[in-house]
C-alpha cells in the first residue's frame, strides 16, 4: 500500500481512538429519520467494506493482481440512499457507487458482494458480472446493469427506462414486463459532478425535464455526487447548486452525503417525489474524493496538501463514526474491531480471488458479444399473428392499393403497421414520426392505429431518442427508434457504440437491449440536398461488434429484411441498425419513366416466410462481369447492367443487402465465377465498404494458382455532399459505371 | 437499543496471525445415528454444566434428559428419532462440539448450519443463551407430537463427480409442477443440500413424486423417517404456534456472524434482534432452507482457512463438499479433488469423525 493508501487507513483508526472526528452542523438522530440502531450500524458496516475493497484493489494492483483502482472513497454515502430504495429499482451506476453495490445485495439474501467485486477487480472470469471483461458496478440479481461509462453516456438510457415503467402500466403491459421492473419502480441514476458537465447529462436531464414539463410521468432520481473536482479540475464552488436548483421540470434536493442520517433523509423524500408523484428530482449530494481519482493518480501533483488532508479527515467514514459515538450505537473499539475485521476478511477472500482463472483467448473473450438466443417461451410472450379482420381494419385506409404495386416508403410503412399489431411490446420513436407521419411517411398513420404511447413524437435530440430506446429495451420492449437522418445519428452515435453494442458484452449476456433503429440515410436525394440530409459515411458503425446492419434498395427487400430484422431482435436480442436509403423511397421505375420497376407488391405476414438469415441477392447470371453494390449504387448498377448487356457484357449483380456482417460465403461464391468484378459503392472512397470487398476478395484468392480476378471499384470522392446538382458530380453515376464496366472488360478481352 | 454495544475483546482474533480462520458448520436433523448412541457420554463428560441446562428444561417438561437418551443401552429408531427427543440430543452434542473447538488455534469467523442446524448455529453465536436455546430447540422439536405435518424425502442430483446434474434439476423442476396439478398433492423443495434434494410436501404429494423420481443407488428417492415438511408453506400454522410459544425475548444480538437459510449474513453489530426472530420463527420455517446457499456464501465472503462441521455424525460433509465443488472453491472441480485434498490438507474438519475431530480439539 502506498503511503497516502496506508495514512487513509491508519487515519481512520488513529481519529476514532483520539475522538478527533469532524463535526456537523446536522443535527439529526436515527429516529428522525426513521432508522434503527442496527440500520446505522449496517450502512457504516457496508461503507467500512467499500473502503477496503478500494485500499485492497490498491495492494493488489501493485501485485499485479487488479487492473482496476478507480474507487468509491469518499463517497461511501451512497449506501444510505441505496438503502432508501428497492433492490427492483432499476440503477445505472457510475465507478464510484461500491457502497451502493454492497448495501443493495444486503436486499436480496444470498449475495456475495466482497468475492464479487475483488474477482472484478482481478478481472476474473469467474466474475459473476461481467465475466471478467471488465471492472464494472453491475448485477443481474440486483437490477443494476453494469456500466462502464466515463462520459455519464449511462444518462440517456436511465432516462428512457424511467419513462418505461409508467409506459408499460398505460399499454397495459405492465404484469408482462414485470419480471423486469414492478409496474411502481423508480429508476436511480447517479454520476459526478464534472459528469455533469457533460452533453450527454445535459441531454438527459434535458429530456427528463421536457418529459415531466408536459406532465409526463418519470419517476427516476438522478443522484450528483460532489466531491467538488474532476480528476484535477476543480469544480466551480456552487456551480451544481446554481446549475440545477431551478431547473423547470426537475424537482432538486440537497443532501450532505458525509452524513449517513441526512443522506438517507432525503433520498427518501427524493423515492416519494419520484415513486409516488412520477416526477424527476435531482438529488445534489455533497461528498468528498479521497485517495485521488485513480490509484495511478499523483494528487499531490495539483493539489495542495492541506486540501488533501483536510479533505481526507472529512472522511465520510469519520462522520459516521462520530454518528455512532454520538448517538450511544456503539463504542470506539466496537467501530475500530468492526473496521479491521472487515479488513482482514477482505484480505483473506482476495487471496482466494486471486487464485481464479482469467479469461484466456479470443473465444473466450468475445463469447457474450452477441446475447443469448431466447427460448421461444420468453421471445414469443409479446408476439401473435393477427388475423385477416384485424388486418382489414387496420389496412382499412389502404384498401384500394393493397394489391397495387408500390414504392418503398409506402411497403416499409405496411410492414411497420403489421409488425406494430403482431409485436405488443414494439414502440416506435422519433421526430416527427406520430401524425406527420416521418419526414417520408413511412410512419404514416401508425400513431393513429397504435396510439401516441406506441408511436412516440420525441425531442429534437438524438442521443434521447436513442437513449429513451435503450431504456425501455431494459424493460423489455421491442424499441424501433427512428433518426430522421443519418448525419444526425453522428452526434448521438456513443449511444450506439459505447452504450447498447457493449451492454451483453459487459454483462455476460445477462442484458441486452434489442432493437431496431431505423435510420434514414445516404445521397442521391432529387431537389433536397446538402450534406446533412445526404450524409453518405456509414462507417462509424461498420466496427461495432456485434451489431446488424441493413440496407434495403428496394421496397420488397425492405419488407423482408424488416421482418427480418425485428426477428433477430426478438428471438436473438440483437442490436440491428436498419439504414434506409432515402433517395429510394419513392422511387418507382428503374429504366424508363413508368416502367414501374422499383415498385413491388405487399407480401402479407401470412405469404411471408420470415427467416434469421443474413444474406446477399444477385440479379442476373452472366459471368463476364459481377457488380457488387448496395443501397443506391445497386439501383444505378441495375441501370447499368441493361445498358451493359446491350453492349453484350453480360453481368450478374449482387446486392449485399447486409452491410455488417456482410455475407462473405455468398460473395465468394457470386464474384468468383466471373471474369471481372466492379464494386459500386455510394460511400466516399476512404473507410466505405468497398475497402473490405477488395481486401475479402484478394484474401479469398490468395491461396488460389489461378490469376487474380480484375477488381475495380467506384466510390464517391472523399468529400462531403454539396448542395444541389453539384452533388452528383462526387457520387458514382450510372455512366461512370458503364464506363469503367466497359473499360474494365475490354482491357480484359484485348 | 439505547446503549452501546460490549466491546469485543480485540485480541481475540486481530493479533493472533497463527490461528486459523475457520466457519462452524451446525447439523440437523438425522445426524444422531446408531453410531452415535453415548455420543456424550464418550466425548463430553467434561461438560456437565452444560448438559445440566439442556436435561433440566427437559426435565420440566417431562421428558427424557438428553443424558438418559445418550446413555440408553440401544438405539431405537422410535425414540430417539422422535423430534421431540432428536432435537435436543442433536443440539446437546453439537453445541458440546462446539465448546470444545480449540479457541486457541481456530478463529471462528461465521457459523450456519443446516435445516434445524440453524437454531444451533444461533445458540453458538450467542444470539440464543443457553437456556433460549433448549427452549427453542425443544419446543420446535416437539411442535409434532401430536402428528407430524406431512414428509421429507431425499433425492440427489448429483453425478458421480459430485456435479450438479442440470438435467436431474430440470426433470424434478417439471416433476414437480406435474404432482402439484394433482388433486391432493402438495410438495415442495424443502432444503437444497449440496448434492441432494430434500423435497418437503404432504403424505400424497411426496407418494406421487415418488413415483416419477427414478430410483438411483437402490436407495433413493429416500423418505426421512420422523421428518415433517419444515421449510415449506405445509408448516404455516406451525410458524404461527411458535411465535406464541416463543418470544422474541430469547433472541440477542449474536457474537459472531451467521450466514442463514437464504444466504443472508447477521453481523453481530447490526442484528436487528426482531428481524432475526421473524425469520427463524417465521421465514424459515415455511420457505426453502438453502443449505448449498449458505456454504457458497460463507467461503466467499468470509474465505475461511477451514471448514468445522460440528458432530453428532458426519453426514453434512457430503453435502459441504458437494457444495463447495459446484462452486469450484479451491479449485476443485470432482469428488476425487476434494478427496485428495482431504488427504493433503483437510479442508473440511468433520467432528463426527474421530481422525478430524482432534484436529480440532
Amino acid at each position: 500500500m502506498s503511503d497516502r493508501n496506508q495514512l487513509v487507513r491508519d487515519n481512520f483508526i488513529n481519529a476514532v481512538n483520539s475522538n478527533i472526528l469532524p463535526t456537523s452542523t446536522i443535527k439529526l438522530t436515527p429516529k428522525d429519520v426513521g432508522l434503527s440502531a442496527t440500520d446505522v450500524i449496517d450502512l457504516f458496516e457496508t461503507q467500512v467494506i467499500s473502503r477496503h475493497l478500494d485500499l485492497q484493489s490498491r495492494i493488489m494492483q501493485k501485485k499485479g493482481q487488479s487492473f482496476y483502482t478507480i474507487g468509491s472513497s469518499g463517497h461511501e454515502g451512497n449506501a444510505a440512499y441505496a438503502k432508501a430504495f428497492r433492490p427492483t429499482d432499476m440503477s445505472f451506476l457510475h465507478y464510484r457507487s461500491g457502497a451502493f453495490m454492497i448495501q443493495r445485495s444486503k436486499q436480496v439474501p444470498g449475495q456475495t458482494p466482497i468475492y464479487d467485486m475483488l474477482l472484478s477487480f482481478a478481472a476474473s472470469k469467474d466474475d459473476p458480472t461481467s465475466g471478467g471483461r471488465h471492472k464494472v458496478l453491475g448485477s443481474k440479481a440486483l437490477n443494476i446493469p453494469p456500466q462502464t461509462s466515463t462520459i455519464a453516456s449511462h444518462l440517456p438510457k436511465a432516462m428512457g427506462a424511467a419513462f418505461s415503467v409508467p409506459l408499460a402500466k398505460r399499454l397495459a403491459l405492465s404484469d408482462k414486463l414485470s419480471k423486469n421492473m414492478p409496474e411502481d419502480s423508480l429508476i436511480v441514476c447517479n454520476f459526478g459532478d464534472a459528469s455533469s458537465n457533460h452533453s450527454t447529462t445535459q441531454g438527459a436531464l434535458n429530456a427528463t425535464a421536457w418529459a415531466a414539463y408536459q406532465s409526463i410521468p418519470m419517476p427516476i432520481v438522478y443522484v450528483c455526487e460532489d466531491n467538488g473536482i474532476g480528476i484535477s479540475t476543480a469544480t466551480p464552488e456552487g456551480w451544481i447548486a446554481a446549475n440545477y436548483k431551478d431547473r423547470a421540470g426537475l424537482s432538486y434536493l440537497y443532501c450532505d452525503g458525509l452524513n449517513l442520517l441526512d443522506t438517507y433523509q432525503k433520498a427518501k423524500q427524493a423515492e416519494k417525489i419520484a415513486r409516488e408523484q412520477g416526477k424527476p428530482v435531482f438529488l445534489h449530494m455533497r461528498t468528498v474524493r479521497i485517495l485521488g481519482h485513480a490509484g495511478s493518480d499523483a494528487e499531490f501533483v495539483y493539489r495542495e496538501m492541506k486540501d488533501i488532508e483536510a479533505t481526507e479527515f472529512n472522511d465520510p467514514l469519520l462522520h459516521s463514526a462520530r454518528i455512532l459515538l454520538e448517538n450511544n450505537l456503539l463504542a470506539k473499539d466496537d467501530i475500530i474491531n468492526i473496521y479491521q475485521e472487515v479488513e482482514q476478511r477482505i484480505a483473506k477472500v482476495a487471496q482466494q480471488v486471486i487464485t481464479k482463472a482469467k479469461l484466456e483467448n479470443a473465444e473466450e473473450v468475445m463469447a457474450s458479444i452477441k446475447p443469448p438466443v431466447l427460448p421461444e417461451s420468453v421471445s414469443g410472450q409479446y408476439h401473435k399473428l393477427v388475423n385477416e379482420e384485424q388486418r382489414n381494419a387496420l389496412f382499412t385506409h389502404e384498401k384500394h392499393n393493397l394489391n397495387k404495386q408500390q414504392h418503398c416508403a409506402k411497403l416499409l410503412n405496411w410492414a411497420l403497421m403489421d409488425l406494430m399489431a403482431e409485436n405488443e411490446n414494439m414502440v416506435m420513436c422519433g421526430e416527427d414520426i406520430a401524425k406527420k407521419g416521418g419526414v417520408y411517411n413511412v410512419t404514416a398513420k401508425l400513431s393513429q392505429r397504435f396510439g401516441t404511447n406506441r408511436v412516440i413524437n420525441t425531442l429534437l435530440d438524438e442521443q434521447s431518442i436513442l437513449g429513451l430506446a435503450i431504456g425501455m429495451a431494459h424493460n423489455g420492449f421491442l424499441p424501433i427508434p427512428e433518426i430522421q437522418f443519418l448525419a444526425y445519428a453522428h452526434n448521438a452515435e456513443d449511444q450506439i457504440r459505447g452504450e447498447a453494442a457493449t451492454l451483453p458484452f459487459f454483462s455476460n449476456g445477462q442484458f441486452s437491449n434489442a432493437m431496431v433503429i431505423r435510420i434514414a440515410g445516404l445521397a442521391y436525394q432529387k431537389g433536397f440536398g446538402g450534406h446533412f440530409h445526404n450524409d453518405n459515411s456509414f462507417a462509424v458503425f461498420r466496427d461495432i461488434p456485434g451489431l446488424i446492419m441493413a440496407c434495403p434498395s428496394n421496397g420488397a427487400d425492405a419488407v423482408a429484411m424488416m421482418r427480418t430484422s425485428v426477428k433477430l431482435a426478438r428471438e436473438q436480442q440483437r442490436l440491428v441498425i436498419f439504414l434506409e436509403p432515402i433517395a429510394l423511397y419513392m422511387t418507382k421505375d428503374l429504366h424508363d419513366e413508368g416502367d414501374g420497376m422499383w415498385t413491388s407488391n405487399y407480401v402479407t405476414p401470412a405469404q411471408d416466410n420470415v427467416d434469421s438469415s443474413i444474406k446477399i441477392s444477385t440479379f442476373g447470371e452472366g459471368k463476364t462481369l459481377c457488380i457488387i453494390s448496395y443501397g443506391n449504387g445497386y439501383y444505378l448498377s441495375r441501370q447499368a447492367e441493361k445498358i451493359l448487356a446491350e453492349q453484350g457484357i453480360e453481368c450478374r449483380v449482387i446486392d449485399l443487402r447486409w452491410l455488417a456482417p456482410l455475407d462473405e460465403r455468398g460473395i465468394i461464391e457470386q464474384a468468383l465465377t466471373c471474369d471481372n468484378i466492379l464494386i459500386v459503392d455510394e460511400c466516399r472512397q476512404t473507410g466505405s465498404i468497398s475497402e473490405a470487398l477488395v481486401t475479402l476478395l484478394a484474401e479469398a484468392q490468395t491461396n488460389s494458382d489461378e490469376k487474380m480476378i480484375k477488381t475495380k471499384r467506384i466510390t464517391a470522392k472523399d468529400s462531403f455532399i454539396p448542395l444541389g446538382a453539384a452533388a452528383y458530380s462526387v457520387l458514382p453515376s450510372t455512366q461512370q459505371i458503364v464506363d469503367t464496366a466497359t473499360a474494365l472488360v475490354n482491357k480484359g478481352s484485348k | 437499543m439505547t446503549t452501546a454495544h460490549s466491546t469485543k475483546n480485540l485480541t481475540s482474533n486481530l493479533t493472533n496471525k497463527a490461528k486459523k480462520r475457520v466457519v462452524v458448520i451446525c447439523p440437523g436433523r438425522g445426524t444422531y445415528n446408531k453410531e452415535e448412541l453415548g455420543y456424550l457420554q464418550r466425548l463430553h463428560s467434561d461438560k456437565a454444566e452444560l448438559i445440566q441446562v439442556i436435561d433440566n428444561f427437559r426435565q420440566q417438561q417431562g421428558q427424557l434428559t438428553i443424558s438418559e437418551l445418550d446413555a440408553k443401552e440401544q438405539y431405537s429408531m422410535r425414540l430417539h428419532t422422535a423430534g421431540e427427543n432428536a432435537s435436543a440430543l442433536i443440539y446437546g452434542c453439537a453445541i458440546a462440539d462446539f465448546q470444545a473447538i480449540n479457541k486457541d488455534k481456530y478463529d471462528i469467523v461465521a457459523i450456519t448450519g443446516n435445516s434445524m442446524g440453524w437454531y444451533i448455529a444461533l445458540a453458538a453465536a450467542g444470539a440464543l443463551t443457553p437456556e433460549a436455546a433448549i427452549e427453542l430447540i425443544n419446543t420446535m422439536g416437539s411442535m409434532m407430537t401430536d402428528g407430524i405435518v406431512g414428509g421429507q424425502m431425499i433425492y440427489p442430483i448429483t453425478d458421480d463427480n459430485w456435479l450438479i446434474d442440470h438435467e436431474v434439476v430440470r426433470n424434478i423442476e417439471r416433476w414437480l409442477i406435474e404432482v402439484n396439478k394433482k388433486e391432493g398433492c402438495a410438495v415442495y423443495i424443502s432444503i437444497n443440500l449440496g448434492g441432494y434434494t430434500v423435497f418437503g410436501g404432504n403424505k400424497m404429494g411426496l407418494k406421487a413424486l415418488e413415483l416419477l423420481l427414478p430410483v438411483v443407488q437402490d436407495r433413493y428417492p429416500m423418505n426421512l423417517f420422523n421428518h415433517a415438511a419444515f421449510h415449506t408453506p405445509l408448516l404455516n400454522d406451525t410458524a404461527i404456534k411458535a411465535q406464541s410459544l416463543l418470544s422474541t425475548d430469547l433472541f440477542n444480538q449474536p457474537q459472531i456472524p451467521l450466514i442463514d437459510g437464504l444466504g443472508k449474513i447477521w453481523q453481530p453489530q447490526s442484528t436487528d434482534v426482531k428481524a432475526l426472530y421473524n425469520y427463524t420463527l417465521s421465514t424459515q420455517v415455511v420457505t426453502r432452507y438453502n443449505f448449498s446457499k449458505a456454504i457458497e456464501v460463507a467461503v466467499k465472503e468470509f474465505a475461511p482457512d477451514q471448514l468445522i462441521i460440528l458432530g453428532p455424525g458426519s453426514t453434512l460433509g457430503g453435502g459441504v463438499a458437494q457444495s463447495l465443488i459446484n462452486q469450484q472453491w479451491l479449485d476443485m472441480s470432482s469428488k476425487s479433488d476434494f478427496i485428495a485434498l482431504q488427504k493433503q490438507t483437510p479442508f473440511i474438519l468433520a467432528m463426527g469423525l474421530a481422525e478430524q475431530r482432534k484436529l480440532v480439539l
